[in-house]
């Protein structure tokens, strides 16, 4: 499904004397099928603007589509439910998510709130709790006994059990352990690859790079900025600007072009920068 | 070295868990150090915190707060000494507004009111909060809850502040920034910092790193002896800095030295092997 964004703003009480925008005249297409990231600072509006996607968050002005779903200002709350069950969502705090007494009543909530039975939701609590690196001896406990980053596991097992084929991921990876984080990070990719479409919002720049074909940078509210990430992080108006951070990559790139290392763009990951410097030390 | 925390035997479980948490651990931590607890999920690291506040209480084993065994009867004075970030800011906020919360802490140490106002003011100005003073806590984005709970710590100036993951939700400037600020209170107020983290970049600014495994300290050691163990960071759910993981890709066709380099060590080398071309 594509996501459209047409000149979304949302305004967060409007009366306050700090009557703040969340989001500022938005247009913006999400492709379907493709890895999306969004970045941008603290506050900037990153999660308000996917809470509109599943109707969480209404625009005071502007449209989303939604594959031939639209939502406007007036849109009511009746009736998301089909728009709920493709559009699946991992939010910032995943405590927020967790309400069952067991793991496990957790994940199947998902699946069954969506029709599948009783079997069908327990057989995908097996299958998810193990997607997230933990093994099925968690399922029989409550998740509010868990350590902050196998929570995190539980909330990410708990979206995918009920298959949505638009996973939304609200910096899924803060709290994870490195290795954690790798691994879920290459599920997402995995997924996407089979055909989902992913929306990543994270602070990692390096996860955008390795991961994301599309970005987008939201700064107070507006879009300033959409593209490949490897156009992205060479746009020097940004950069001088102090809009966006580098992946490490780049940033020791950019260190290395002081020493009289030259690149035509600055290489984004690992793997690019390590056979850069090898051309250039090698001359192969 | 004077020792400002000091953990003999520590031992605690869940109620009706199969594993301990914390497995007989020991560990000494000095006046104005600044330590890193680094491990996997669920490896005990928030249980080894709430232990040290005395949020609960070990099984066995003893918990020193500047030379005191803590107990029942003084924990109050040792949580004064202890300013904790938990690993979710939701947990920690208490006030309808931004300075209500950050006040509470205040009104805990019997402050007065008008320097009340001047504490909150000064704490929320070091984390760039000052302008969402009347927001509900709630209300703000998570790296914004991030900063408003690190303002609540700051505030009390507290001799040990223990950052559990504090700076997770923030971007990659303001997470230079506030730790940089950390740093800085560090050194001007003789601070001891003890930073739970993720983060191998966050790990750089410590003296000391120890990396918790199913309960139990596994390694103990200054930054570069923990960087120095390459893969096997692995095992413990940790990964390398990127100045190994580039040396590896690289070492194939590119002559470098043996074990861990900085980057700027590792810039300096590939500067040298390019000038001599
Ligand atoms: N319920 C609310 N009421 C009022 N203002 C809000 C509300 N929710 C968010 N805001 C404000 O809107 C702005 C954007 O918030 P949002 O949560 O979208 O930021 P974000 O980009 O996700 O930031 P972070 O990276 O810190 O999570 C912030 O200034 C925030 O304080
Ligand atoms: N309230 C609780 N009741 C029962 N078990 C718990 C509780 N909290 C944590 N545990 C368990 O104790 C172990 C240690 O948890 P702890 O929260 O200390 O881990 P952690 O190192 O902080 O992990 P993370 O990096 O994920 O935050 C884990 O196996 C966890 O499942
Ligand atoms: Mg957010
Ligand atoms: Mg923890």
């Amino acid at each position: 499904m594509e996501i459209t964004f047409e000149h979304v703003t949302h305004s967060y009480d409007v009366n306050s004397p700090t009557a703040n925008l969340g989001l500022d005249d938005v247009t913006l297409k999400i492709k379907n099928g493709l890895f999306t990231a969004i970045i941008g600072q603290t506050g900037s509006g990153k999660s308000t603007l996917v809470r509109h996607i599943n109707a969480l968050l209404k625009p005071t002005s502007g449209t989303i589509t939604i594959g031939d779903r639209v939502i406007t200002s007036d849109t009511n709350n009746k009736n998301l439910k089909p728009l709920r069950k493709q559009i699946g969502m991992v939010f910032q705090f995943p405590e927020s998510q967790l309400f069952e007494e067991t793991v496990e009543k957790d994940i199947m909530f998902g699946p069954m709130n969506f029709g599948a039975t009783e079997t069908e939701a327990r057989e995908a609590a097996r299958t998810v709790i193990k997607l997230v690196g933990l093994d099925e001896s968690y399922l029989t406990q409550s998740p509010f006994d868990l350590s902050g980053g196998q929570m995190r596991r539980v909330a990410i097992a708990g979206v995918l059990a009920s298959d949505p084929e638009t996973i939304i991921l609200d910096e899924p990876t803060a709290g994870l352990d490195p290795v954690g984080r790798k691994e879920i990070m290459s599920l997402f990719k995995d997924l996407q690859v089979k055909g989902k479409t992913i929306i990543l919002i994270t602070h990692n720049m390096d996860d955008v790079a390795n991961y994301a074909d599309a970005m987008a940078v939201i700064h107070r509210g507006k879009l300033i900025a959409q593209g490949f990430p490897k156009e992205v992080f060479n746009n020097q108006e940004l950069l001088k600007n102090d809009l966006i951070t580098l992946p490490k990559s780049a940033e020791f790139a950019k260190g290395l072009m002081q020493q009289g290392f030259h690149f035509d763009k600055l290489p984004i990951t690992i793997d690019e920068l390590g056979t850069e410097i090898k051309h250039q030390l090698n001359g192969d | 070295m004077e020792k400002i925390i000091s953990i003999a035997n520590l031992n605690y479980t869940y109620p009706d868990a199969k594993q301990a948490a914390i497995n007989d651990l020991s560990l000494d931590i000095y006046k104005n150090e600044w330590i890193s607890i680094v491990g996997k999920n669920g490896s005990g690291k928030s249980t080894l915190t709430k232990l040290i506040d005395g949020l609960i209480e070990a099984d066995s084993g003893t918990i020193s707060v500047a030379g005191q065994i803590i107990n029942e009867d003084n924990i109050w004075e040792a949580r004064k000494k202890i300013g904790i970030i938990f690993q979710n800011p939701d947990h920690q906020f208490v006030g309808a507004t931004v300075e209500d919360d950050v006040a509470f802490g205040l009104e805990n140490q019997g402050m007065p009111r008008e320097q009340m106002v001047k504490e909150i003011d000064r704490a929320l100005e070091l984390v760039k909060m000052s302008d969402f003073k009347k927001r509900d806590p709630q209300s703000l984005s998570g790296g914004q809850k991030q900063r408003v709970a690190i303002a609540g710590v700051l505030a009390t100036k507290p001799q040990i502040i223990i950052m559990d993951e504090s700076t997770s939700m923030l971007d990659p400037d303001g997470r230079k920034t506030v730790l940089n600020l950390v740093q800085q209170l560090r050194k001007e107020q003789d601070l001891t910092i003890i930073s739970i983290t993720h983060d191998i970049e966050e790990t750089e600014l410590s003296q000391r790193i120890v990396v918790l495994n199913t309960g139990k300290i596994v390694k103990d050691g200054k930054p570069v002896e923990i960087y120095d163990l390459g893969t096997d960071l692995r095992k413990y759910g940790l990964e390398e800095p990127f100045s190994s993981k580039l040396m590896s890709t690289l070492r194939d066709t590119v002559k470098l030295p043996e074990g861990y380099l900085s980057e700027e060590e590792l810039e300096q080398q590939l500067w040298k092997l390019h000038s001599n071309m």
